[in-house]
């Protein structure tokens, strides 16, 4: 019986339903999760807004405040969780660095191919449907979106070599045959020449954006056109200068040798043209110390150096000051220190009287050499010393940062070292181990004896979980094109070479004006280490000049490979002049466990063999 | 009644365990072994270095399985009973055979030694110690004649057995350009303080072609110094 009444009421309510279907809007409305086609191609608003979300997406190795990573190579090493020590336990995988895997998943949410397919999409999306939009909108978007795909085909072909070149949507037609989807590789030249060509398509397309240093415009393209060219270039020349220069017999990997010239010409005069151009300068502030000046060069965004830049702000936030700043100033017990910079890092800026960088820890006898002060033996330094990096002595948010190992007692005719906790003190009253350390083998404090200074903001609020600090990444910036104008005029022969070298010194450095008489390739390098330390360039760097392997050479007995560190020692000798100075010792972290190990393989990453089962005319990398 | 919980819980926990048997795979029982060799002789190569890949057919998307070289020449590798594609790879002090695959049925036990084809070799090692100074003696031959010239040949010292040009103590390089290839070479060296107090050391000669990233070695030898 009761039945009865829920059927008829089952059948009101469906009547009622069939008979609202009458009504065509009732079916015909617009989604509200969604934003179909029609809306998203003819607003240029929403468009704008993908455009930010590709900008988002853009591809780096240890780039963008990547803390972890760039404890990989040799300007640092890992000081924070011990859970994470691997990074200073492996050598460089066959995949290491590999920037192609072979579908979207959450661990690879932004692998090449899915960002370069969504840019394809959209250039063909608004060549048809955006039909409202002015064609100097036009424009601008479509330069846009073709700098950051020339900027992702950068990031493959510097990473993996030649790869497939695809510039418009694959679309499977359902035909059970796949092989029109399958694109083999490109040459490795053919990518280069498909960055200069793009970016010279584009170059006077930016009607909007000219002064924008956040969104691609001409001397944005040009940089990288400058970047690219050298790279392809020193590639060009420095893989033919090996025993056994690495490549493929389809060109997938190595460029002949007789390109060098014209792609060392065409950076040249890509970064010529950004040189010239009134919108740059060299971060130069009168009156402000220069190590203050080369770290203010990043925090101030109205710097004038910056060319184009990853912007953060309130809601979208970076955690590098939480992780590296120094341990005293930390806010809460798990942040800080994360990245200790190198003792090879600091030993490789030289002396404001041209000398080379290496400390003078002890005499030509095997003696220690006392400094009254513990800053002392950092006296006189290349600026960008104190701008890259928080060594003993130096101040950190206007205070004194309390950097001591321990001390070094005398007894019976020698140094005894002894060391404490943080912040504890000696026997004598005065302080054992600083605040700051460093301890060896302990986390969250330096290992190494420094701490970095680069983009670790000022401001404490900065450090504090979870509101963390919004300074930006410079992905390019003039300094660095100095630098590419450097080495591409030394390359071709050019006596403008040491200018520019010269320059940067001067107004970064603070050296005097003409510095180097002389320029070597070695000079170049190191300059190259110390001005773009930590900003995503040293493995790119090492990689094409073909030298990785022997600096990175997996020995423990080899400096370079090995992360070493500086910890300075408070003397105790009562009634002695030496007592209360300072001594130096060179020290191998212990949490530094195998000296970074990069092989022939390793210039190129392996294809992920799911790639080439998926696509059998992918040709793996050599090696592997 | 506590107990009677206890028994329900111990029977349920009980199901899990039987339960797994139906999950888990079979571990791969047969084992495929060998050596690498020239001549007849193993070749000895860096350890954690120079690598045989193998690939099997039939299963759908290819992967291949890497096989790690020990540091005297040999390798093994444990495997499910089939058919495999040995390949030869770059990266070895031997020319690359990629595309040359060696076929092994792999049944139970398996032995199959790998013929390589070295860029040089190194015989009749024998090394002597007088007065703190360890003198080697041997002779390289080149075996690959084309594209091939020698880069370095270094002589090694170190504590453990696995020593080689990344993992050593100590290392001296010998003059290449008066090297006689084919005939006897002598390369000495005093050995260092962090050594030469230990009871016994390993040593080793390493030879560099210019055709590849890796060395090819002579086998570590024991020798004592008290």
């Amino acid at each position: 019986m009761r039945y009865k009444y829920i059927y008829l009421a089952l059948l009101s309510i469906a009547t009622g339903v069939f008979n609202g279907c009458k009504e065509d809007d009732w079916l015909q409305r617009q989604p509200k999760d969604m934003l179909t086609d029609s809306q998203v191609w003819k607003d240029p608003v929403l468009i704008q807004s993908l455009i930010a979300n590709y900008y988002d997406r853009l591809p780096s190795l240890s780039g963008v405040f990547n803390t972890g990573a760039s404890s990989e190579f040799d300007d640092a090493m890992w000081s924070g969780h011990v859970d994470q020590n691997g990074r200073n336990d492996f050598a460089y995988g066959n995949s290491y660095g590999r920037y192609w895997d072979p579908q979207q998943s959450s661990n690879y949410p932004n692998t090449s191919y899915v960002l370069i397919r969504d840019i394809n999409l959209t250039l063909e999306k608004m060549d048809k449907l955006s039909v409202n939009l002015t064609e100097e909108k036009k424009k601008q978007f479509n330069a846009e979106l073709r700098f950051i795909r020339a900027f992702v085909y950068f990031e493959l072909v510097k990473r993996m070599g030649g790869v497939p070149l695809v510039t418009e949507q694959l679309i499977y037609d359902y035909s059970g045959d796949a092989t029109p989807l399958q694109v083999k590789r490109a040459k490795e030249t053919e990518i280069y020449d498909f960055i200069y060509s793009e970016t010279e398509a584009i170059k006077d397309n930016f009607v909007e954006t000219g002064n924008s240093r956040t969104r691609a415009n001409k001397f944005v393209a040009l940089a990288l056109q400058s970047r690219a060219m050298l790279y392809a270039g020193s590639l060009a020349k420095y893989n033919n200068l090996m025993s056994a220069p690495i490549s493929t017999p389809g060109g997938e990997v190595g460029i002949p040798a007789d390109r060098a010239t014209d792609y060392y010409q065409k950076s040249l005069a890509a970064s010529q043209a950004i040189m010239a151009s009134p919108n740059y300068a060299l971060h130069n502030t009168a009156g402000t110390p220069k190590g203050e000046n080369f770290y203010k060069l990043f925090m101030d965004e109205s710097s004038k150096e910056i060319i184009f830049a990853k912007d953060f702000a309130t809601g979208k936030v970076h955690g590098f000051t939480y992780d590296n700043v120094v341990r005293s100033f930390r806010s809460d017990i798990e942040g800080s220190s994360m990245l200790s910079p190198s003792l090879s890092l600091v030993e490789s800026y030289d002396y404001l009287d041209g000398t080379k960088g290496t400390l003078r820890d002890k005499d030509a006898n095997g003696n220690y050499i006392v400094y009254n002060s513990i800053a002392d033996i950092f006296a006189n330094k290349d600026g960008r010393l104190y701008g890259t990096v928080v060594y003993p002595g130096s101040a950190f948010r206007s205070q004194p940062v309390d950097i001591q190992a321990g001390v070094a007692e005398w007894v019976n005719g020698a140094y005894s070292f002894k060391v404490g906790n943080l912040g504890s003190v000696f026997t004598d009253g005065k302080r054992l181990t600083g605040f700051d350390g460093p301890r060896d083998n302990d986390q969250y404090v330096s290992n190494t004896g420094f701490y970095l200074r680069k983009f670790v903001s000022e401001n404490p609020q900065d450090g504090v979980r979870p509101s963390l600090a919004s300074n930006w990444w410079p992905w390019f910036r003039l300094g660095e094109i100095y630098l590419n104008a450097a080495e591409a005029a030394f390359e071709l022969n050019k006596p403008e070479a040491k200018d520019y070298i010269n320059k940067l010194r001067e107004v970064h450095g603070g050296f005097p004006a003409n510095s180097i008489a002389t320029l070597t390739t070695d000079i170049i390098r190191n300059e190259r280490r110390i001005e773009l330390a930590f900003e995503d360039h040293r493995f790119f760097d090492v990689k094409r000049w073909r030298i990785a392997h022997l600096v990175w050479n997996g020995s423990e007995t080899d400096p370079t490979a090995v992360v070493w560190g500086l910890y300075p020692y408070r003397i105790v000798r009562p009634g002695h002049p030496d007592d209360g100075k300072y001594i130096f010792q060179r020290v191998r972290p212990t949490r530094f466990r195998r000296a970074r190990f990069f092989q022939m393989f390793n210039y190129y990453s392996s294809i992920d063999p799911q790639v080439i089962n998926n696509n059998p005319k992918i040709i793996q990398n050599p090696f592997h | 009644m506590k107990m009677k919980f206890f028994l329900t819980q111990i029977a349920v926990a009980s199901l899990f365990f039987l339960g797994c048997k139906h999950d888990n795979y079979e571990a791969p029982g047969s084992i495929l072994s060998g050596r690498v060799i020239y001549n007849g002789q193993p070749v000895a190569v860096r350890t954690n270095g120079p690598q045989l890949e193998l690939w099997q057919d039939g299963f759908g998307s290819l992967t291949p399985i890497p096989v790690y070289i020990n540091q005297d020449g040999t390798f093994s590798a444990s495997l499910f009973d089939g058919t495999y594609k040995l390949v030869r790879k770059g990266n070895s002090p031997w020319l690359q055979q990629s595309t040359d695959t060696i076929v092994v049925q792999v049944k139970g036990q398996t032995k199959v030694d790998v013929p390589v084809t070295p860029y040089f070799m190194i015989r009749n090692e024998n090394y002597t110690v007088a007065s703190n100074t360890l003198t080697a003696n041997f002779t390289i031959d080149k075996v690959v004649a084309t594209s091939n010239n020698l880069q370095f040949v270094k002589l090694y010292l170190g504590s453990s057995m696995l020593t080689d040009e990344v993992r050593k103590e100590h290392s001296v390089t010998a003059d290449v350009n008066t090297l006689v290839l084919g005939s006897n070479t002598t390369l000495s060296t005093t050995i260092p303080d962090n050594l030469k107090n230990l009871p016994y050391i390993f040593v080793r000669i390493g030879v560099k072609s210019s055709a590849s990233g890796e060395y090819s070695y002579s086998q570590v030898q024991k020798v004592a110094l008290k």
